[in-house]
């Protein structure tokens, strides 16, 4: 049942890492399998620190290996364009230690 | 299968995980990855050490090095939950219950 | 298959995910598979001032490999059947 992402296909995601540094990748899921490999279209990283906003880098069509995703959000466009990414201060995620 | 044949079954120990069986609603002392250590009383278990325990005290240590003396100073902070699951890749050993209050 | 059935009844329980990245996320548990990848719904992350990252995602999926505990009501448990379950699973 990695048919969970089902739902989520042609939405708008938020993925979080495994590694600490590569926080947010919101795009377009595109695809993915039982493993969790994920096909993103259209994505940008949001980068978090305590001295600035946040700050977005485009990346575009990205394949992520499943084993390092942590977590798959499905994001809600009407609170997200709601946010003030530019205000939002925060420490970096710590990455997943097994 | 006769009666005999299955309590047999129930209290022979001859692999590890039946060592843990026998320990199913006691309190168990459970070493984890990264300075976690937890007791509770154990009401699951699995071949992957996936463990189910009840009136768990969550112990974590860190260490920290002292700017100065460059000592090492351990910290540890406790909590309590009261029902949680432990998945099993993080789990180091599990001890049988915990004999005379120790 | 012990704690996949074993999640499989607490879908539309609450609970708290704790990861491997400290990350709690606590939400209603909406579904599981074998690999105990969860699927929860109306979710929050606990302590949200210090962890922003997912202000506007309300459900969300966790693969199982990132997962350190899940925190459960006692109430939603019954221990008993828990145990029974377990040593049927045992003696297999």
């Amino acid at each position: 049942m990695a048919a969970a992402l089902e739902p989520y296909v042609n939405h708008t995601v938020s993925v979080i890492t495994a590694d600490g540094r590569n926080i947010v990748v919101s795009g377009t899921l595109k695809g993915f399998d039982q493993t969790i490999n994920l096909i993103l279209d259209d994505s940008h990283e949001r980068v978090y620190s305590m001295s600035s906003g946040v700050e977005q880098v485009m990346l575009g069509l990205y394949i992520i290996r499943g084993d390092n995703i942590a977590v798959v959000g499905l994001v809600d466009e009407e609170i997200d364009s709601k946010l003030d990414f530019s205000s939002l201060k925060a420490e970096p995620l710590n990455q997943i230690v097994h | 299968m006769s009666e005999e044949v299955e309590n047999v079954q129930q209290t022979a120990v001859e692999e590890p995980l039946d060592l843990i069986r026998l320990s199913l609603d006691e309190r168990i002392y459970v070493k984890m990855r990264n300075g976690r250590e937890l007791r509770g009383r154990l009401h699951a278990y699995d071949q992957h050490l996936n463990i189910v325990l009840g009136d768990v005290e969550e112990t974590i240590t860190n260490v920290e090095i002292d700017e100065e003396t460059y000592e090492e100073v351990y910290k540890t902070t406790k909590r309590n939950i009261p029902m949680l699951f432990v998945r099993g890749d993080g789990v180091i050993l599990v001890s049988p219950p915990i004999r005379g209050g120790n | 298959m012990l704690f996949y059935s074993f999640f499989k009844s607490l879908v539309g329980k609450d609970v708290v995910v704790e990861l491997k990245n400290d990350l709690s996320i606590c939400g209603t548990l909406h579904s599981v598979d074998q690999y105990l990848n969860f699927k929860l719904v109306d979710i929050t992350v606990m302590d949200g001032h210090k962890f922003p990252y997912m202000l506007s995602v309300k459900n969300c999926f966790i693969r199982g490999s990132v997962v350190r505990y899940v925190q459960l009501s006692v109430d939603d448990i019954d221990v008993t059947l828990l145990q029974d379950a377990t040593r049927k699973e045992a003696s297999k």
